[in-house]
């Protein structure tokens, strides 16, 4: 399918019952959805879990879906909203899983052997960091960052998922950014960029 | 130097490069003048720039989930309301209900126990006082008044036929006597016997 059409017009198709637009919907977003709630719950099974459960929940919303915002906005608000409840659950009825972040790490290396191992160990090294340094903002600074940063939505569309004013999500990024300029220091002063 | 709080706010915009445009002249000469706002600037610079380095190796190296779009479609297909037909909601629902009783077996349990108890209050009264053999006791009574029944109108057929041979000239009386106990008597044999005698006095008279 013509990778130039919009997403708007490819959920008017989909809601004519054209099955494949939403095939072709899937495609262009299971990646960005899972890649941010994997950043968000930090377990890849759980993630996929969720990444499964958004877009089970926009198929079944999308018949009667429509475009007061954009698609991907709506699609980043349902995986958002999902985050929450899944980190609602967490605090709730922990579980506590031995080295996620290892078998995370693993996977990661495993899918990249043809790479320097020495560099990539570097690099993922200081990825932890930067990761456990992100992990350790509040949640909704944690979320506007994400979702600008990681996602690259514009700040307006970030205000529009997470249902909150531009100017409240500039204050949460501004504060992201002051929070992470002091955890990360160490990196930024040995010089390590 | 204090701080610049209109800087400060424009410093996102900026670093995140949507600054209004008819405010990034006046923002950049801004910034050549004052050192806080440069420094603020580009340390965010610098830690967005951190973060897109270790973000852009980790985006590159993630796996995504094999067939999520096939799983995606089998739980479509196995949970779409539209299809489902009242056995397989049924069968998803005793699934369910199995699944919760071995997850919370002591609450299954206990909400079981408060669902007797509550039907049975519901249903009966389990205070009232139930009398042994009630029903036996009820069945006796009722052939018994039966029995007293039958004996009292045998009793007054027999008096009126005693009476026909002690005072047979009074005829109506026993006409009179006779129609009370055919009414007495009604739905028992004796009324049958007791019409046939009206119709052998009457046919007397």
């Amino acid at each position: 399918m013509d990778k130039l059409i919009d997403d708007e017009i490819l959920v008017k198709q989909f809601q004519s019952g054209s099955q494949r637009a939403f095939d072709e919907l899937m495609k262009r977003y299971e990646r960005k959805i899972f890649g941010y709630l994997l950043r968000s719950v930090r377990n890849y099974e759980d993630a996929e879990e969720l990444t499964l459960e958004v877009f089970f929940k926009a198929f079944r919303a999308l018949a009667k879906w429509e475009p007061k915002a954009k698609f991907s906005t709506w699609l980043y608000t349902i995986a958002s909203n999902l985050s929450i409840d899944y980190h609602r659950t967490k605090t709730r009825h922990p579980v506590y899983v031995l080295e996620d972040e290892d078998v995370l790490e693993t996977r990661v290396v495993a899918n990249d052997l043809s790479s320097n191992p020495e560099k990539q160990i570097e690099d993922m090294e200081r990825g932890r960091i930067i990761r456990e340094a992100v992990d350790e903002l509040s949640s909704k600074q944690k979320e506007v960052f994400m979702l600008t940063r990681y996602e690259g939505l514009p700040i307006r569309e970030v205000a529009e998922t997470l249902g909150m004013a531009e100017g409240t999500v500039k204050i949460h990024l501004h504060r992201a950014m002051k929070k992470l300029q002091t955890l990360l220091r160490p990196l930024m002063e040995n010089n390590e960029i | 130097m204090g701080k610049c709080i209109i800087s400060e706010a424009h410093a996102i915009d900026y670093v995140y490069g949507e600054l209004d445009p008819s405010k990034m002249d006046e923002y950049k000469e801004h910034l050549m003048t004052c050192n806080n706002c440069t420094r603020m600037v580009n340390s965010f610079k610098r830690v967005l720039q951190l973060v897109d380095d270790a973000e852009g190796v980790y985006a590159h190296n993630i796996s995504m989930p094999k067939n999520l779009q096939s799983k995606l479609y089998r739980r479509i297909n196995a949970e779409d309301p539209v299809e489902t037909t009242i056995a397989s909601k049924f069968t998803s629902t005793i699934s369910n209900l199995l699944t919760l009783m071995n997850q919370q077996k002591a609450t299954v349990f206990s909400l079981f126990i408060v669902v007797v108890i509550g039907t049975t209050f519901f249903l009966t009264d389990p205070f009232q006082y139930i009398p042994t053999y009630k029903e036996n006791v009820d069945d006796t009574a009722h052939v018994k008044i039966q029995e007293y029944r039958q004996l009292e109108i045998q009793r007054n057929m027999e008096d009126v036929l005693r009476n026909r041979h002690l005072r047979n000239s009074n005829k109506w009386d026993r006409v009179s006597q006779l129609n009370r106990v055919k009414d007495q008597a009604r739905g028992t044999d004796w009324a049958t016997i007791a019409h046939q005698h009206l119709k052998s006095v009457h046919s007397e008279l």
